[in-house]
């Protein structure tokens, strides 16, 4: 081993260790943990073999958190890259009032979820909640199915927005000005500079940003825990909720494992799958 | 050298922090409880009282660390379980939801254990918590589900609360309201029953009905469930639908006493501690009552069942029996249920004047006593496992039969799959 690989492997050593005893390790132990059953206490009862992955797929509640957490996605993930890129779009150009409305934009990255989801579910409670009385409307937002999924995926854009649009607007304005002025030599404008030229040069940070946003989808359980405890009648209950609810609310602590180890490696596969296309661009 | 001095100053204050975290005296009792809002209040300055006298005297300091909801509380609880016993409170208040994790752990403290005397504690609230094990938490905020309801509209249409499913049905379009275009701008019942109202709505029919075996898992992990084969969860289905059927039943599972407070209901179900903070709610826009909770038919008159949280203790310390014999004391109790609504646990309380003149001048408060005295005491709270699932199918049921018109047995039946499989489930990860 070269004098420079040693030094290297002892850099990435700290952050190694870490991985292991808090990653690995964990991750190990409940891989094998999700073949047997297991009390409360921890103490093992028994071999269950498959069991456990058996008596999970005929589980309906699981199957309809499966459900939930994908209308989830299906609606959070374009809706938060529209709006993201949209506000960063509008305010990609620097002049001397884009300042306000970038800071506007930059202020939920201020609160913490749970404030945040506090206040989402005061603004939306009953009947005669904030938002009826400030728009006229008349919906239970959370007392039925899908305005109480509306809720949530209007928090989630809340929540990731900020981040999100300072990524994108850095991009915007990280991009090398020469590109944009060639092009407006040669008589590109408006919407074809945009499309053509701007977007092109943002699209590996637009990339990111979709990542992770599809990541934050995929294990989303806090915000669902503070703002509708799953309900209306179990409908906005996703994937990552009901693994607290059966891991440490019901005692069941081999259905929590068996959940777990399905979740690390499902997101392993999207990440895995997405990197490799994202390699081919 | 000057920064290597200010490293080792705030390696310094940083370890006496973790030194001062651990230097807890045996004579400090730590509670976890859940009381917030109005409640919280009354909580806190019941243990300030403590601290100022009884305490100060034994060298006995409580500390009251809130810790969310009853089942937030309970969460915890099994988190530290699982870490190492050390990190559990000395004490937490902890509701029915608890009952059967409690009675199956290790870690558990009865009350005979410490020799805590219960002669002046209400029969009632100690059959709510009585086990296969004994005897497993001290009573201490005692409540029963009420039928609260709009008096001034009462009053005004000459009608009194209903007596039973039925009777409600009846009055229901009296109480309902609607505007010129038909919307419903007032109903006659807001909220989905879940687990805690069929406690009453199934457990007092035929004066006593179960819904799983073990006496609702009381006598032991309940393996089997008996609403289904017996009919009660179906009588009540029945009875419910022809309510909804009338057309001013609110299907809604939050903001409940929000729609009480404005009026929009003329009636809800909630637990007789939330009797202050409605009132407050209220502020006097009109006068609040309370009444029995409706019998789901003529035969069903078991009543209702004792509700509320006890305190589950984790520690046999002197201290700690000093602690709950306070917190169940005369003095405690009275101040307790003037302030939230709670029952007070301490019989002696029955002939006390200062809780009579209570009860003579907030009537409200008189309700949930004497609904508790003419209620089986067998009529106990259910103790299930995967507590949080069941109570949203109830709702799910409920709903899918009111809205959908889902056929009754059919939900019967699914409801009755659900409970079993939740059963089934505790009992192949949690018994040998």
């Amino acid at each position: 081993m070269k004098e420079t690989d040693r030094k290297a492997y002892l850099y990435i050593m700290p952050s190694l260790v870490l991985a292991l005893l808090f990653s690995f390790i964990p991750l190990l132990k409940t891989f094998v943990e999700s073949f047997l059953t297991i009390s409360q206490q921890g103490k093992v009862l028994g071999f269950a073999g498959l069991g456990n992955y058996i008596s999970l797929f005929h589980d309906t509640a699981f199957i309809a958190s499966v459900k939930n957490t994908v209308i989830f996605i299906l609606l959070f993930l374009p809706l938060n890259t529209f709006f993201t890129l949209l506000a960063a779009t509008l305010t990609r150009r620097k002049k001397s009032l884009t300042a306000i409305p970038e800071f506007i934009f930059f202020t939920p990255l201020a609160f913490s979820l749970s404030a945040l989801a506090l206040i989402f579910k005061e603004m939306f409670r009953g009947k005669v909640s904030i938002i009826n009385r400030l728009f006229g409307l008349d919906i239970a937002w959370l007392d039925e199915s899908f305005p109480a999924m509306a809720v949530l995926v209007i928090l989630g854009i809340f929540l990731d927005f900020a981040f999100d649009y300072i990524l994108l607007l850095s991009a915007f304005r990280g991009t090398d000005r020469s590109i944009i002025e060639a092009a407006e030599i040669d008589g590109a404008s408006g919407a074809t500079l945009f499309f053509r030229i701007e977007l092109p040069a943002i699209q590996n940070m637009l990339a990111v940003i979709i990542f992770m946003a599809l990541k934050d989808a995929l294990l989303i359980s806090a915000p669902v825990m503070v703002l509708t405890e799953g309900g209306p009648f179990r409908s906005t209950e996703t994937i990552m909720y009901y693994y607290y609810l059966e891991a440490f609310r019901s005692g069941n602590r081999a259905t929590g494992t068996t959940i777990a180890v399905l979740m690390v490696g499902l997101s392993a596969a999207i990440m895995t799958l997405l990197s490799r296309r994202r390699r081919d661009v | 050298m000057k920064k290597l001095i200010t490293f080792i100053a705030i390696l310094i204050a940083s370890l006496s922090l973790i030194a001062s975290g651990s230097n807890e005296s045996d004579s400090t009792v730590v509670i976890w409880h859940s009381n917030s809002g109005v409640i919280g209040n009354a909580f806190e300055t019941i243990v300030d009282e403590f601290n100022d006298t009884i305490g100060k005297e034994k060298g006995i300091e409580i500390e009251a660390i809130y810790q969310g909801a009853a089942n937030d509380v309970l969460t915890k609880v099994k988190a530290s379980a699982t870490a190492s016993l050390s990190s559990l409170p000395d004490i937490a208040q902890l509701d029915a939801t608890a009952a059967l994790d409690m009675m199956n752990s290790d870690y558990l403290v009865l009350p005979s254990d410490i020799g805590f005397d219960t002669s002046a504690i209400m029969p009632s609230a100690l059959e709510s918590l009585m086990s296969e094990k004994g005897l497993l938490a001290v009573p201490f905020n005692a409540s029963s589900l009420l039928l609260y309801y709009n008096k001034t509209l009462f009053d005004s249409l000459a009608l009194t609360p209903p007596e039973t499913l039925d009777d409600f049905t009846a009055i229901a379009p009296l109480l309902g309201e609607k505007d010129n275009d038909g919307n419903i701008t007032r109903y006659a019942f807001a909220g989905v029953p879940a687990t805690y109202e069929l406690g009453a709505f199934i457990g007092a029919q035929k004066r006593l009905s179960y819904f799983v075996d073990n006496e609702n898992g009381h006598t032991g992990t309940p393996r089997k469930v008996l609403f289904g084969e017996e009919g009660t969860f179906k009588n009540f289905l029945e009875h419910w639908k022809a309510l909804y059927d009338t057309g001013y039943v609110n299907n809604i599972t939050s903001g409940v006493s929000t729609e009480f407070a404005a009026g929009r209901t003329a009636t809800m179900l909630a637990s007789s501690s939330n009797l202050s903070t409605v009132i407050n709610t209220v502020a006097g826009r009109f006068e609040v009552g309370t009444a029995f909770v409706p019998k789901t038919d003529d035969e069903a008159t078991g009543g209702v069942n004792i509700g509320g949280g006890a305190l589950f203790s984790f520690s046999s310390s002197e201290a700690v029996k000093t602690v709950l014999e306070y917190l169940t004391s005369p003095a405690v109790q009275l101040e307790w249920a003037e302030k939230t609504g709670y029952m007070p646990v301490n019989t002696e309380l029955e002939n006390n004047p200062d809780y009579l003149a209570f009860l003579e001048s907030n009537p409200q408060f008189k309700v949930a006593m004497e609904q508790t005295k003419a209620s089986n005491p067998k009529v106990a709270g259910v103790w299930l496992p995967s507590a949080y699932q069941i109570y949203y199918s109830f709702q799910t049921e409920i709903r899918s039969v009111t809205e959908n018109n889902k056929d009754i047995d059919q939900a019967v039946s699914d409801m009755v799959a659900t409970v079993q499989k939740a059963l089934d489930d505790y009992a192949r990860q949690n018994l040998v």
